[in-house]
């Protein structure tokens, strides 16, 4: 009953048998080996799990394997480029963002996301934005100051290169 | 929120980068965590992450019911299932397999707690089997199969009901729910004060079941190597050593063939703490299969089996005189403590309790009970703030309620009770000696942080508008680094409360530091080598530091109760002073001068008034293990242990105010302003101390209008998920300006306190008095927490808010 | 957990309620995910061997059916029936095997105690129902008092709640749908015969 397909996960092509109802965390996390994303309560609400597919952020505890076939699916893995920690990467670093970590890639891949959208958001816009994103130690408050950093970074990179800023996807 | 712009408040202490740092600066820097960059490109390895080869999963049958007869277990067709491993109940294990609690008291009834439930289920988290199978999902399918018949008994959640004499018994054979009966304090001076008192104010409070939620599950890897008999556990865990010895027991293996080890560790707040049945069983799995064995708990896993914390129903009243002079203080206090006894479970409510109800305040009298009562609830044991938390909340609710009573200014009545600044150490009536304290000092920076005079005008024009202001203080005192060990010794800890820190220098000069405590998250891997650096003199990025492993480091006693800086970090600085010491002789006998006259400055050995005859302390190191030239007495390496064992307690202290709006239509609140002023003496980093502050505020917040375990009447778990327990979001919680003094506590040598509850044993109260302050017009004198809209709104309309 | 209503039929009598929501078929049809429904005896119950001894298809209801053959299926009082209920909850479709016992039955009231159990969940429950006569119909008065136990009652209020107002909504519509077309259908005098047999 196991089905075989193939996912895209940060630019490359992995071939694996899945159950059916096998859910797209789970084939990242135990097939393929990408631990970044977490398990944190597989009911949709903390968001730890988060990726990107087709540079949506999505819960992925509430994606099944088998439907992110042929999608590109991005992890935290691949949001730093050549060594170089992505702006938001550094913002959280710089405005003390995180403390255990294990909300973080969930909680810098939401923000990746919004700030495609919303460049330059208030702190009650990104309080929002993270409204799916629990995050038990640092109270939210760096968090917040580290997405207006990085939202801050990434406008003077995308004017400085003319272009967007979207590291890794 | 009310604050939408940015302001200096939210944005905090700036941080940089250790490279442009002075390393004479480096201890008491905001520098950037090191832990960082694996944490944030998802490097971090955490005890699910792990994938040894081989490795099977493990699934755990708990019960359906809080309390029943366990008829029979057929476990035949999970067993007939494919891919299925093993399967096991209490009646397959041959080893002890009962958890022991870890604290002792005179009238505790110790139960036996049994890491599989034999005939009977005292609470929903009770284990009943374990499946062990190639795949998680299998397992957990697996576990499905299993057919369980019950005899379902009534149940009882709350400690009240729990001692009437008709509720249900958890502990049968105890013939009550009365695990003891604890006191502190003399009853006949509080009696005596109050007779003499002009006023005497009561409040009944609840201080709520929570769910502590660390975002990482717990989890659990245990890898056996029959050969050898090693058995290696990687889990979740915040004391390594502790766990070890206690799984040694519990388990029947070798404490010496055990290592315990913490990868990365996704938050704790006390739950990783504890010995769970969990840990014990994936280890016994793992050597009945021969092979690795993988368990990590589902959300309704952690939420049916961490331990809770809080659970208390107090009364208590507090004799107060014209003048707002405190008298007396009188506390009654039931406290559940779920179906078993946790690992330090008994501390608790009582010596993490009643010892801290004098608050900041000089009390001359008090007296406090504790009843400690079984429920058909989890286990309660410490979560962030353990006791201390519960008893903050009383002292400051029941201030509040005395300055009303009265008609004083809830500031002024708090600062006329304060002591002196120089009546330090300070002795109260319930056992405690505080190292330090300037109370006034954070009660002024908070009050001017929030312009309190100002307000109070404010707060007048606005209820004339029909809008409802209100402000809260919370000036609260907490105990951390509990020690000596002998004093802990004797009263009932079953453990001693140092901490080990071992400094060791490599031949080419960088130094290795090994800690025994086990962070989660703190950042001790910085802040340890802050210190570290410090006292070596040498430069913060050739200091390493290691934690959470039981086979690479000294014995230890792991991370909790705000010990790690306080008495880890003051092991480091002792084991950093010895190795200054032995590497000043070699550098004496290098530089052929006697060692008294050898001097040590920023990582340099001189000779006194010959500044130019020196050598850093990093060359030393390799003549150190060289060994062609050093004193014939001294023995080759460099490198040191301290076990430190401090004289006393550090008791950090502060000011939290909340600002709220209430609107009595819908009982919502909103946050105007939230001030921290702390105090928890010298601080390390102090970008990570405001991360602490702000982490602490925000579970504060969660308890004070979000949170709750909430049972129904047969002890199921109606907040079994994350959708059912409100963990706060973003946008629950607000800004928060921090701000602090620093009174350096003379306790340890780094003159630090201890940080990491202080927040969540502030907010509580600080976040109700400014509820209950906004509310005043109507009469509100008590909300029970959560504040939800619906408790506000039926507060302000005079319906049983209280109920 | 409680809940209770009154559901208004118009256009019936109180004995062709009563012939209705006497009828096991009936019930089972009007109970959403209930796999079968039927009379057993004292002791344990083998739900596998009543489910494959399940009939295909269910005998006439009314109108189609006889009162006759209703009442000699009717519930009686003392009798023990059992069903199997397919219920989603979340995200999971637990099968409770339930076990009823009808333990009042005297017209126009019945008190029904249950209880069912699914892997590692269950329930208890016991309900009641009152005919009341009106100007242009009958009322059934009704409540159920449930427990819910394991699994699904970690799900939380917020989640069982809606599923429990669902089964109970899509039950009442289709008793209430079916009683109605034995009132609309009186072409074979089935009125008459139904009360002839009180
Ligand atoms: S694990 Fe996916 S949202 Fe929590
Ligand atoms: S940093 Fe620990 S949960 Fe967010």
């Amino acid at each position: 009953m196991e089905r075989d397909i193939t996912l895209t996960v940060n630019g490359t092509e992995h071939e694996l048998s899945v159950e059916p109802r096998t859910l797209l965390i789970h084939a990242l996390r135990d097939e393929m080996g990408y631990t970044g994303p977490n398990v944190g309560c597989e009911s949709s609400t903390c968001g730890t799990c988060t990726v990107h597919v087709d540079g949506k952020a999505v819960k992925a505890c509430t994606e099944l394997a088998v439907r992110a076939e042929g999608s590109e699916i991005t992890t935290i893995e691949a949001l730093n480029e050549d060594g170089e920690l992505h702006p938001l990467q550094e913002s959280f670093q710089e405005e003390h963002g995180l403390q255990c970590g294990y909300c973080t890639p969930g909680m810098v891949m939401t923000a990746a996301e919004f700030l495609e959208e919303e460049p330059d958001p208030d702190r009650e816009e990104i309080r929002e934005a993270l409204e799916g994103n629990l995050c038990r130690c640092t109270g939210y408050q760096n968090i917040v100051n580290a997405v207006e950093t990085g939202a801050e970074k990434m406008r003077t990179e995308t004017a400085a290169d003319g272009g967007t800023v979207e590291g890794g996807d | 929120m009310a604050t939408e712009e940015r302001r200096s408040g939210p944005d905090g202490v700036e941080t940089v980068d250790a490279d442009d740092v002075d390393a004479a600066d480096i201890l008491g820097s905001a520098i950037e965590r090191r832990e960082d960059p694996s944490l944030l490109t998802g490097d971090a390895e955490y005890t699910d992450d792990i994938q040894l080869p081989d490795s099977a999963h493990a699934a755990i049958l708990r019960s359906q019911y809080a309390h029943a007869r366990i008829e029979g277990i057929d476990t035949s067709e999970a067993e007939a299932m494919d891919d299925v491993v093993d399967v096991f109940t209490a009646e397959d294990i041959d080893v002890p397999g009962n958890l022991p609690t870890a604290w002792d008291l005179d009238t505790l009834r110790t139960v036996d707690h049994p890491v599989l439930a034999e005939d009977r289920i005292r609470y929903q988290g009770d284990a009943l089997a374990v499946v062990v199978a190639e795949e998680r999902y299998q397992a957990h399918d697996a576990v499905d199969r299993i057919d369980v018949d019950y005899d379902r008994l009534e149940a009882v959640t709350d400690p009240e009901t729990a001692l009437d004499d008709d509720a249900p018994v958890v502990h049968e054979e105890e013939g009550t729910n009365t695990a003891f009966d604890w006191e502190i304090g003399d009853a006949d001076e509080t009696d005596a004060a109050f007779a003499e008192a002009d006023h005497a104010v009561g409040i009944d409070v609840t201080n709520q079941l929570l769910i502590p939620n660390a975002m990482e599950p717990r989890a659990a890897i245990a890898d056996y190597d029959d050969s050898d008999d090693e058995l290696t556990l990687h889990m979740t865990t915040q004391n390594p050593h502790v766990h070890r010895l206690l799984l040694s027991g519990v388990i029947d293996h070798p404490e010496h063939k055990l290592r315990v080890r913490a990868p990365d560790v996704g938050g704790g707040f006390g739950s990783k703490i504890h010995h769970y049945a969990d840990e014990a069983l994936v280890a016994l799995a793992a050597k009945r299969a021969e092979r690795p064995v993988k368990w990590q708990a589902t959300r309704t896993e952690t939420y049916l089996t961490d331990a809770q914390g809080r659970g208390h129903e107090t009364h208590a009243e507090l004799a107060v005189d014209d003048d707002g002079t405190i008298r007396g203080l009188r506390v009654d206090t039931a406290a559940n403590m779920g179906a078993y006894l946790s690992t330090f479970a008994p501390a608790v409510p009582t010596y993490l309790y009643g010892t801290l109800l004098s608050g900041q305040y000089d009390i001359p009298a008090i007296h406090c009970e504790v009843s400690g009562v079984f429920t058909n609830v989890p286990p309660v044991d410490a979560y962030r703030g353990a006791g201390r938390p519960e008893a903050s909340f009383v002292v400051e609710r029941i201030v509040k309620e005395a300055a009303d009573a009265i008609g004083m200014d809830p500031t002024e009545l708090r600062r006329h009770n304060f002591p002196d600044p120089d009546e330090f150490p300070h002795a109260t009536p319930v056992a405690m000696e505080y190292d330090s304290g300037d109370y006034d000092k954070t009660l002024d920076r908070a009050l001017d942080l929030v312009d309190y005079d100002e307000f109070r005008e404010r707060q007048e024009r606005a209820r004339e508008e029909g809008r409802y202001i209100g402000v809260g203080l919370s000036c609260y005192i907490e105990a951390c680094g509990l020690a000596p060990s002998e004093l802990v010794g004797e009263l009932g800890a079953g453990a001693g409360l140092w901490e080990s820190g071992l400094v060791r220098f490599t031949p080419s000069g960088t130094v290795k530091a090994a800690v025994g405590t086990s962070g989660h998250g703190q950042g001790h891997d910085t802040t340890y080598a802050q210190v570290v650096a410090n006292e070596l003199g040498v430069d913060y990025d050739d200091v390493d530091v290691d934690e959470g492993d039981t086979d690479a480091l000294p014995q230890g006693m792991g991370t909790y109760g705000s010990r790690s800086a306080a008495v880890g970090g003051s092991a480091l600085v002792q084991s950093a002073r010895k190795v200054v010491d032995k590497a000043r002789k070699i550098a004496a006998h290098q530089l052929e001068a006697d060692p008294i006259d050898v001097e040590f400055e920023d990582g340099e050995f001189y000779v006194a008034g010959a500044p130019d005859r020196s050598m850093g302390v990093q060359d030393v190191a390799l003549e150190a293990y060289l060994a062609h030239d050093i004193p014939d007495d001294i023995e080759p390496g460099l490198e040191a242990t301290t076990f430190f064992d401090p004289d006393n307690f550090v008791f950090p202290f502060g000011t939290h105010v909340a600002v709220v709006e209430v609107d009595p239509d819908t009982g919502e609140i909103e946050f105007e302003d939230y001030v921290a002023v702390d105090d928890v003496g010298n601080q390390i980093n102090p970008k990570i101390v405001e991360g602490q502050i702000h982490g602490g505020v925000a579970q504060g917040v969660g308890q004070a209008l979000y949170e709750g375990a909430e049972y129904d009447e047969n002890g199921q778990l109606v907040t079994g998920s994350m959708q059912d327990y409100t963990v706060p979001k973003a946008e629950h919680i607000p800004d928060m300006e921090t701000d602090s003094t620093t009174t350096p506590s003379p306790v340890n040598p780094l003159g630090v306190k201890g940080v990491g509850e202080a927040g969540t044993i502030a907010a509580p109260q600080a976040v109700v008095n400014a509820v209950v302050d906004a509310l005043e017009p109507f009469g509100v004198e008590d909300i029970d927490m959560p504040l939800t809209n619906e408790r506000v709104w039926r507060a302000a309309h005079g319906n049983g808010g209280d109920s | 957990m409680e809940f209770d209503g009154t559901v208004s039929i118009e256009g019936v009598t109180m004995d062709e309620v009563w012939l209705a929501l006497s009828d096991p078929v009936m019930i089972k049809q009007a109970l959403p995910g209930c796999q079968f429904l039927v009379e057993v005896e004292e002791g344990d119950v083998d739900f596998d061997a009543l489910a494959a001894s399940a009939p295909d298809e269910d005998p006439p209801t009314l109108p189609e059916a006889s009162p006759e053959d209703i009442a000699e299926r009717a519930f009686v009082e003392g009798g023990r029936y059992a069903a199997l209920m397919e219920i989603s909850v979340g995200s999971v479709s637990p099968s409770f095997e339930t076990v009823v016992t009808i333990e009042e039955r005297e017209f126009p009231h019945m008190y029904a105690g249950g209880e069912g159990s699914a892997s590692n969940s269950s329930f208890e429950m016991s309900s009641w129902m009152d005919l009341v006569e009106t100007e242009d119909g009958v009322d059934v008065e009704w409540g159920a008092e449930a427990d819910v136990f394991g699994r699904v009652a970690q799900m939380g209020q917020r989640v069982i709640n809606p599923v429990a107002n669902r089964v109970v909504g899509r039950f009442f519509d289709s008793v209430e749908s079916q009683i109605s077309d034995v009132s609309t259908d009186d072409s074979s005098g089935l009125r008459d015969r139904v009360s002839g047999l009180f």
